[in-house]
């Protein structure tokens, strides 16, 4: 009993544990102050940040490439999500009864998913692949400025090909917003926020309990000891690459609703999805859904409290901090020196 | 070629020509620049734009490169750097009615604070963790921007007092012309000196630097300083050129265009950047002003070009220069490289 003591307090005075005793202290006064919707907003944005930027920290942890393109993906998974919508939404105006009504959506969401993983495949074969084969010093950085050129391309043939206008829909599923402690929220964002939550989930399970997933975190302890141990390490980065664009395709994707498809949407997720990865350290899955949860309640707070458009500054003024006192973020004790080149 | 001639005779003007990192060559390219305005199809103002606009994204490139090509960190928030000096000096013009002749080299000073900071806060960070603070800095400090309406009228845009009280670009074009060729002397004497060679052991390996009795905390915070001091001056240039200044100078964007030029133009040789960015800038711009019908395309090619060049050709223009016209038998290029 006193060692199960110690071990939470021991626990508490981590870093691990005073931020997240802060946030939820932050949570329940920012809830109790303001009221639920607080809480209902943090836990919806965190869904989506949480799906976008697993995909960031498995690229990072597993192929040491620090994503700047990660956005893009989501702007593909919603471009497409959109135009595999549209005439399913015209079709169900014409036939209120048929079983589209439902499923379209789904079929909607699952598209832009697989339109992501195969957009990170292409870029694989196209981009990541050559630079691996012809020079592996430095490839931290370069594989990084290499993204800023893919992330460059992606928006601009996005402008060239689709136009620069807002490319949005009204509702996937619609009907009665739903109640929740006197807050109404309406159906859309409880069915994305319970879609993220299943897929983050399926994700986990895949990663800790099948032999791939197995496979991909040997590759990102050590390359050349799973090599030895018979591990194809092409295969594995091109299923981590497929996985990490798909999760960024389907956030995108199921979102359609709130973020419209526009050539630059996908910087804002970008951005969050960089505070969260830096915060929760590299590599860490679990450790990127609560750092993703933190960082939506610290936007929601700051707009709550200091204004729109501050959720900019006062995070990356937090994530500044963290970065000077914890470079290895909060959860990032076990990966650390992945990148330490 | 009046000064191929006085270099080869008097070998004392090609060793004061290396010090300050020209060779002739570079002296006849300054020298088509300055022609450059007089030149038919050139004279035009809307060309003289571009082209002061190329030399801002050359000059910024030359302090980039100052600090990707030989520490070897890529600073992610340059342009916001450089938009920090811009409305330092847009701000103390228009409140305290300071001339821009001094309010450029405030803000400069005013930037090497703040790359002082950057600098000594990204000490204990390595490599892409130092990019990415300097880059949430970038954010931080264009949501500041965008927000503090009452000082900077935000996305409205500060009005700023132009430099000289024309409407033509001739004389910005000159002074442009003069700022990049003082960055670019200032940041070659400091690599050419025993600093630079500082700069180049910590780029390479850190571990392998400190033993040999290298303190890269002193190297590194002075490298940040000096290349944010110089982004401040341009960015001062460019808010007193364009008579208008809104957040949109720090977007990551701008820091994008100017890590291409200086990519694209070699990494490590400073003035790979600074000679890439005529063509390239005025290409783009071109592309752009003729098919407006295809919004996008300049950028598309642009990054294409990064890519490419990243993937299949890392060590850019100067590395070809270097590898195909340097080594060069004729004795005309040779005598133009400044070699006996």
């Amino acid at each position: 009993m006193s060692d199960n003591l110690k071990d939470s307090i021991a626990w508490m005075k981590s870093a691990k544990g005073i931020t997240i005793l802060g946030s939820l202290l932050l949570a329940t006064y920012a809830t109790i102050n303001s009221g639920p919707y607080i809480l209902v907003n943090t836990i919806i944005t965190g869904g989506m940040l949480a799906l976008v930027s697993t995909g960031l920290t498995l690229m990072l942890g597993v192929l040491n490439i620090a994503m700047f393109a990660h956005g893009e993906f989501f702007m593909i998974g919603s471009l497409s999500a959109y135009y595999v919508f549209t005439p399913i939404s015209n079709y169900t105006t014409l036939h209120p009864d048929s079983f589209l009504v439902i499923w379209g959506p789904l079929v909607a969401i699952f598209a832009s998913m697989v339109v992501g993983a195969i957009a990170g495949i292409i870029s694989e074969f196209l981009v990541f692949r050559p630079l691996r084969k012809r020079a592996s010093d430095n490839w931290v950085m370069n594989s990084f400025l290499l993204t800023v050129g893919l992330s460059v391309l992606l928006v601009n043939l996005h402008q060239l090909i689709f136009g620069a206008d807002f490319k949005g829909i009204i509702r996937y599923w619609g009907g009665m917003p739903l109640s929740f402690a006197d807050v109404f929220i309406s159906r859309d964002r409880v069915i994305s926020f319970c879609l993220s939550v299943f897929i983050v989930f399926l994700f986990w399970v895949f990663m800790s309990y099948t032999r791939t997933g197995r496979a991909i975190r040997a590759v990102s302890q050590d390359a050349t000891g799973a090599q030895i141990v018979g591990i194809n390490i092409e295969t594995i980065v091109l299923i981590t690459i497929s996985l990490s664009c798909a999760l960024a395709g389907v956030a995108g994707g199921s979102l359609l609703f709130m973020y419209p498809a526009y050539p630059t949407m996908g910087l804002e997720p970008l951005y969050m999805a960089w505070f969260v990865v830096i915060l929760s350290g590299l590599g860490n899955i679990l450790g990127a859904v609560a750092g993703a949860f933190m960082v939506a309640l610290l936007k929601v707070v700051t707009v709550e409290y200091v204004g729109a458009g501050w959720d900019f500054v006062v995070p990356s003024i937090l994530i500044m901090l963290v970065l000077i006192f914890k470079p290895s973020g909060i959860f990032g004790s076990e990966v650390r020196g992945v990148l330490d080149t | 070629m009046e000064t191929t001639k006085t270099a080869q005779s008097s070998p004392a003007s090609g060793a004061l020509l290396g010090k300050i990192g020209f060779n002739p060559a570079g002296i006849l390219c300054v020298l088509l620049l300055l022609a450059l305005p007089f030149i038919p199809p050139f004279n035009q103002e809307y060309l003289l734009r571009w082209l002061i606009y190329a030399a801002y994204i050359a000059t910024l490139s030359v302090g980039f490169d100052f600090t990707a090509g030989f520490i070897n960190i890529v600073n992610f928030g340059y342009a916001a750097v450089a938009g920090f000096g811009g409305y330092t000096s847009a701000l103390l013009a228009v409140n305290f009615g300071i001339s821009p002749w001094i309010g450029i080299f405030l803000g400069g000073a005013n930037a090497a604070i703040l790359g002082l900071i950057i600098g000594m806060i990204s000490l204990r960070l390595r490599g892409i963790f130092a990019a990415c603070l300097s880059w949430f800095f970038g954010l931080a400090l264009m949501g500041l921007a965008t927000k503090l309406v009452w000082l900077t009228r935000g996305p409205l845009g500060l009005r700023t007092p132009r430099m000289f009280e024309t409407e033509s670009n001739v004389p910005f074009y000159y002074l442009i012309i003069v700022l990049l060729i003082l960055t670019y002397i200032i940041c070659k004497m400091v690599v050419n000196s025993k600093v630079g060679l500082a700069f180049k052991a910590i780029g390479q390996n850190m571990d392998a630097a400190r033993t040999s009795g290298i303190n890269p905390v002193f190297y590194r915070v002075f490298n940040f300083t000096l290349s944010c001091a110089l982004a401040g001056v341009i960015g001062g240039f460019y808010a007193h050129y364009y008579g208008i200044l809104t957040p949109n100078v720090m977007h990551t964007t701008k820091t994008v265009e100017v890590l291409a030029v200086a990519y694209i133009g070699g990494r490590g040789s400073l003035w790979g950047g600074a000679v890439i960015a005529f063509p390239f800038i005025f290409l783009m711009e071109i592309v752009r002003s003729t098919l407006s019908n295809l919004p996008g395309l300049n950028l598309v090619i642009y990054a294409l070009m990064l890519i490419l060049v990243m993937i299949y050709y890392p060590g850019g223009f100067s590395y070809f220069f270097d590898t195909h016209v340097r080594q060069s038998k004729n004795k005309i290029i040779r005598a133009l490289l400044n070699k006996k």
